[in-house]
């Protein structure tokens, strides 16, 4: 068990230093530098750029950028020879020099004027917290009960019209029905407000889940889906074991055998795609964010990638690279305790 | 069918089909899907056909702009639209919504579409016009011309990228190969995507097939997992066995016994990718990262309602009706292959 909890937590190591790699592949890759934006502005001259390059250490070798990003240039001045690698913000003024992302210190953003971007991040991160979790709960909520249903209504009416549905609702994108229901709902019926997180003002309790209600639940929409399918086939799957037979057989009322003999075992794979549900909501805010109007981590990338606010673009990647990564790793460890026939190794296989 | 031919002869004989010949047999009698499929070929022949749809019948260019008829309601609704509106402010007081204005509403509605089916080309905005006065039917048209090439693009790459992937990584299983290509499905598989996704296409603002590309680059590593496991599966089976002990080169064996029994994943996974990547592509350009404005596409017609959707409903409704339609037909497509390949349901 420890030795899984080790291997797993190394495994998730690399995956997060895979994602700074690419996080600052994003910076590098921009057509003609991260700066490039600067010129188009012709009151800027070549050697402002250069001086703007040779200020934040664009001109240095990529490697010595990426340490700089990763692990902070500060420390650098200890020994001369690396001294000389250090950027110009940081040789004018100890105080700037960077502390390295795994510091927490992403640096400051270009659109929102020297901000620290973890300020900026932090300011938003409750917000996307509060849609994400709401979502994945109506998820779990949703869809584990029409899983249930469907399996064991198999091949009626109720199974027919929940697979229906979930087929319709997979083949328009789930933004487009959010955006459908605020018409509706929000702009012919005005049950529900037109976006945003609170009324301006009115910060109670009830408004801040009434401007909740409708963004989680369609951002649920994915995962409810996958839920129910997963529930569906894995209680069929369970309902068609030689145990469940013989607990029937030996006379206990149905309720009974669903309840403790298939519904306790098909909920441990349901688990597994918690992780992976977690990571689609996460991602997938940046549409809901948009639609609506919500305060939150996605909203600012979209503003950050339009306005090529690189630092926070890198800084909005990785972070939510981390969290989707320590959510996976958390249902992992959280699944070995909780069921028993898992034997370690055999994810490493198929 | 032909297979049946010269056997004719003999009554008594069990009909034999080969696996493929099953297959066509089993589609032929799948009634939804051969809906599904002639509802995709009518979205890809009015897509394919926008140019003579929109110059003849329809009248409208989809880059025309009229800045004079900015955001209208279809030509037909043009009365039974302020008419819904006024219904729909009923709504929202205390009495609860004033149904008797519905019989207006539909009076009002079949003139309008009388009147917009007798007149001709050029006089009939069908779908209402967007917020530079474009007919949103015309651009819905060409716009599938985009979204469905996307959709057919990613496939390509990703069913490409997917099986070449994954026959290495179970030809080469456990060894530095696969775990190689093992950490970078799990790296893909454990980052936002679609936030990635949204980076790359700002930084390289690319075209419908850049698109596709990075959208493909992306969405190949679900098929390449598939691959890998059923070769796992299938490399103790008794054919490959016999086949390997019979002196058959691993490529052999890769090209004759391993792929034509993963083929009905790969066309499947194709199919449903094509769908996936129709609406990946309409989130993108939602979004404004996508496809760019001059061009339309399904995504990006609806960009231009984010600021007054509730004014303009068919501005969203208009291009996710296109979408429903062919994502449908495509899903009921795959399904149907999905039971026609399985060898194992009659």
């Amino acid at each position: 068990m420890t030795r899984y909890i080790i291997r797993r937590s190394l495994q998730s190591l690399f995956l997060l230093w895979m994602t700074t790699l690419i996080a600052f592949s994003i910076y590098q890759l921009a057509p003609g530098g991260p700066l490039q934006f600067l010129d188009d502005d012709p009151r800027r001259s070549v050697a402002d750029i250069a001086r703007l390059q040779r200020l934040y250490g664009l001109d240095r070798p990529l490697l010595v950028q990426y340490l700089a990003w990763l692990v902070g240039e500060d420390w650098w001045s200890a020994w001369p020879a690396a001294a000389r690698w250090q950027s110009g913000r940081c040789l004018a003024n100890a105080e700037a020099c960077g502390r390295g992302i795994v510091r927490l210190d992403f640096g400051r953003s270009f659109y929102f004027k020297g901000t620290p971007v973890l300020r900026l991040i932090a300011e938003r991160i409750p917000a996307t917290f509060l849609l994400s979790f709401s979502s994945l709960l109506l998820s779990v909520v949703i869809g584990i009960p029409l899983g249930i249903i469907a399996a064991l209504s198999r091949g009626r009416w109720p199974d027919h019209f929940i697979r229906v549905t979930t087929v319709l609702l997979n083949t328009v994108p789930e933004w487009w029905i959010g955006l459908l229901l605020l018409i509706v709902l929000g702009g012919y019926l005005n049950l529900v407000p037109l976006g945003g997180m609170e009324t301006i003002g009115d910060g109670s309790l009830l408004d801040r889940l009434h401007h909740l209600v409708l963004p989680a639940f369609v951002s649920a929409i994915g995962g409810w889906i996958s839920f129910s399918r997963i529930m569906r086939f894995e209680m069929l799957e369970v309902l068609n074991q030689d145990y469940v037979r013989t607990a029937r057989a030996k006379g206990l009322p149905e309720r009974v055998v669903i309840v403790r003999h298939v519904l306790r075992n098909a909920l441990m794979p349901f688990v597994t795609g918690l992780g992976g549900i977690f990571l689609l909501i996460l991602s997938g805010s940046v549409l809901f964010e948009i639609v609506f109007a919500w305060p939150g981590m996605g909203r600012l990338a979209i503003t950050a990638v339009n306005s090529r606010d690189y630092p926070v673009m890198m800084a909005l990647f990785v972070i939510t690279s981390f969290l989707g990564i320590v959510g996976v790793l958390m249902v992992d460890i959280l699944y070995h305790f909780v069921d028993p026939r898992v034997r370690y190794e055999r994810e490493v296989g198929v | 069918m032909t297979a049946r031919a010269p056997r004719m002869s003999r009554p008594d004989a069990v009909r034999e089909l080969t696996y493929w010949g099953r297959v066509r047999a089993k589609l032929v009698r799948d009634r939804l899907t051969l809906l599904a499929s002639a509802l995709l070929l009518f979205m890809i022949t009015i897509s394919l056909g926008a140019g003579w749809i929109s110059d003849r019948l329809l009248g409208f260019s989809p880059t025309a702009t009229n800045l004079r008829a900015r955001n209208q309601p279809p030509t037909w609704a043009e009365e039974a639209w302020p008419q819904f509106q006024v219904f729909t402010q009923t709504c929202q007081t205390e009495g609860g919504c004033d149904w008797s204005r519905w019989g207006e509403i539909m009076r009002s509605t079949r003139e309008g579409l009388r009147r917009c089916l007798t007149a001709g080309p050029g006089s009939c905005h069908w779908m209402g016009t967007d917020e530079a006065g474009r007919d949103v039917l015309a651009r819905g048209l060409y716009g599938g011309r985009i979204s469905l090439r996307i959709g057919v693009y990613v496939a390509a790459i990703s069913l490409t990228l997917g099986v070449v992937v994954g026959l290495i990584a179970g030809y080469y299983a456990a060894t530095w190969v696969d775990d190689l290509i093992n950490a970078i499905i799990m790296t893909l598989n454990s980052i936002p995507l679609l936030f990635l996704l949204i980076i790359l296409s700002r930084i390289f603002t690319p075209g419908p097939e850049g698109l596709a590309l990075l959208i493909g680059a992306f969405g190949w590593t679900g098929l390449a997992r598939l691959i890998r496991g059923q070769i796992f599966s299938l490399r103790e089976r008794d054919f490959v066995l016999a086949s390997r002990a019979v002196g058959s080169s691993p490529w052999r064996i890769m090209t004759r016994h391993v792929l034509p029994n993963v083929s009905s994943i790969v066309i499947v996974s194709a199919v449903f990718n094509v769908a996936g990547a129709i609406i990946a592509e309409a989130g993108l350009s939602y979004l404004g990262v996508g496809i760019g404005p001059p061009l339309p596409s399904w995504g990006n017609m609806m960009q231009g309602s984010l600021g007054n959707f509730t004014d303009a409903p068919w501005l969203v409704l208009a291009p996710g009706l296109f979408i429903f339609l062919t994502t449908l037909a495509i899903y009921l497509i795959g399904d149907g292959l999905r039971d026609a390949l399985d060898p194992w349901i009659r």
